[in-house]
């Protein structure tokens, strides 16, 4: 495109004015828009060796069709109340139980609001002795319960590995 | 086997075992039996396949066997998921499936299924549960009024309806401000109104009047409570009805352009009837406004049917219909023969 336009200035200062017109028939294009979505897809490793789980392996506009939402509360509806408290509060927790249940989280964190009660499910990995899972129970209820000011369930359900959530390689 | 180390007082049980063992390995017999034992052709492992397999097959002591395998088919089905709960599998004796594959695969299982974990399940309202609660709550309820059969008779007796909404929804408060609108709807033809109160009300209430269902409907939501509105509605409807009651000296002032319909006692049209009706008997007579007004039209033979048409052509307005039965109205009013259908 650059050198065109030199290619047009020279023509120009030059004064081949009757070359114009094909020249910017030859050079001026249309090109297909940048607009591919890349956010939420995966890319397919050379040895198909990358382990999607179900969630990954579905991209984001198969929300709905083919998986559902990770946060379930009524903010997100037509005239909510407290939009945004609520997926601020929901990140929050996101981050709180990833740090908290360190490298033992399989899934996504889902989140399901009740009233003022919240449930907050996942898949976690049994790495950690059981006493250990007991406390970080107790204590990730308490805490965020203490922050968010309202009843906050742990809903856990365990695996083996993290290969166990693994829906398919690519 | 194994290589004894301790060597043992001779004359007790053990010294006479240990010696045996010793002289099973001096012996070449004893040799011959251990190797016959090894005989098993060796294979090189280099991957250690073997060994990957066999820690496979190894279970944890800590974790204990599903839930729902052990359940017995005719348990109590609400006190194993009493309330609302996410999906787990190991309680769920079902098997469950969910997710999308491509053609002919199965779907994922309920074990570290992320989905089921998702979607809100009503496991805990079961039909037998959902009966035992209606049981349990039966208690607290009143049987209906027998007199109250009809939806006539509960029209009739409680003219006024209150409608207001209760909001449920996730959130740490339980107030929602669109729980303070209060709707209130009566039907015009309960209440007690004349012919000019009516009309006066209607004035009043503009356009809070529908005339297809014959309600009158307020909504209050300028109060931030919802027993203000009510009381609010409550008032607004006290207040038009007894304005509407009381006659204000400038009433009398009504003139028809003034009127909310046509009538046709009241208008031109009958005047020029009724001076149409005296030229041909040959009387003619100067009438006061009064009289026009009161002239008893039942002389006039097939003056009803005209009458009607023009109040129906001027309330109802212009149409086929209308238009129809003021031209055959006004045929039969002078005499004239009936349109032909062509």
């Amino acid at each position: 495109m650059n050198s065109s336009i030199l290619k047009l200035a020279q023509i120009c200062t030059t004064g081949q004015i009757n070359q114009l017109s094909t020249v910017l028939a030859s050079q001026l294009h249309i090109s297909a828009p940048l607009c591919r979505v890349v956010s939420g897809k995966y890319r397919i490793t050379k040895k198909k060796d990358r382990p999607l789980t179900y969630e990954m392996a579905n991209p984001p506009h198969f929300i709905a069709h083919r998986k559902s939402w990770n946060s379930w509360n009524t903010s997100s509806l037509k005239d909510g109340l407290r939009r945004s408290e609520t997926a601020v509060e929901d990140e929050f927790i996101r981050r709180f139980m990833n740090g908290t249940w360190h490298g033992l989280v399989c899934s996504e964190v889902i989140i399901k609001r009740q009233f003022n009660h919240i449930r907050v499910a996942a898949i976690i990995r049994r790495a950690v002795s059981p006493m250990k899972m007991y406390f970080l129970l107790g204590y990730t209820e308490e805490l965020l319960s203490n922050w968010i000011q309202c009843p906050v369930t742990l809903e856990l359900q365990t695996v083996d590995s993290f290969k166990d959530v693994v829906f398919k390689y690519i | 086997m194994s290589v004894f180390i301790k060597y043992s007082k001779p004359g007790s049980l053990g010294a006479v075992f240990n010696v045996q063992v010793l002289w099973r390995f001096n012996s070449t017999t004893a040799e011959s039996i251990r190797k016959e034992e090894d005989e098993e052709f060796r294979v090189l492992d280099i991957l250690k396949k073997k060994d990957r397999q066999q820690k496979k097959q190894i279970r944890r002591a800590d974790i204990q066997p599903d839930r729902a395998d052990r359940m017995a088919t005719d348990q109590n089905w609400g006190n194993v998921w009493p309330g609302p709960k996410t999906f787990h599998p190991s309680s769920v004796p079902l098997p469950i499936r969910q997710g999308y594959v491509p053609k002919g695969q199965a779907p994922p299982g309920k074990k570290a299924n992320a989905e089921l974990m998702k979607i809100p399940n009503f496991l805990h309202l079961t039909p037998p549960v959902i009966k035992t609660q209606c049981e349990a709550i039966k208690k607290y309820c009143t049987e209906w009024p027998k007199l109250l059969n009809s939806e006539e008779t509960i029209e009739k007796h409680y003219p006024l309806e209150i409608i207001s909404s209760d909001y449920c929804h996730a959130s740490p408060t339980i107030r929602n401000p669109l729980a303070r609108v209060v709707n209130l709807r009566i039907k015009l033809s309960s209440l007690n109104l004349d012919k000019r109160a009516r009309d006066k009300f209607l004035r009043l209430i503009g356009d809070r009047y529908d005339e297809k269902t014959d309600l009158v409907t307020f909504i209050a939501d300028r109060c931030p409570m919802r027993k203000q509105n009510l009381d609010y509605v409550n008032y607004l409807l006290t207040a038009c009805y007894h304005e509407s009651w009381s006659v204000e000296d400038w009433e009398s002032e009504k003139t028809e352009e003034d009127m909310e319909y046509y009538d046709w006692n009241n208008n031109a049209s009958k005047r020029s009837l009724v001076n149409w009706f005296l030229k041909c008997n040959n009387e003619e007579k100067e009438l006061t406004d009064e009289e026009y007004k009161n002239f008893d039209i039942s002389k006039i033979p097939n003056a009803e049917g005209y009458k009607n048409a023009v109040n129906s052509l001027m309330n109802d307005g212009e149409c086929d219909a209308t238009l129809k039965t003021y031209g055959s109205s006004v045929r039969k009013l002078l005499g004239l023969p009936e349109k032909k259908v062509t």
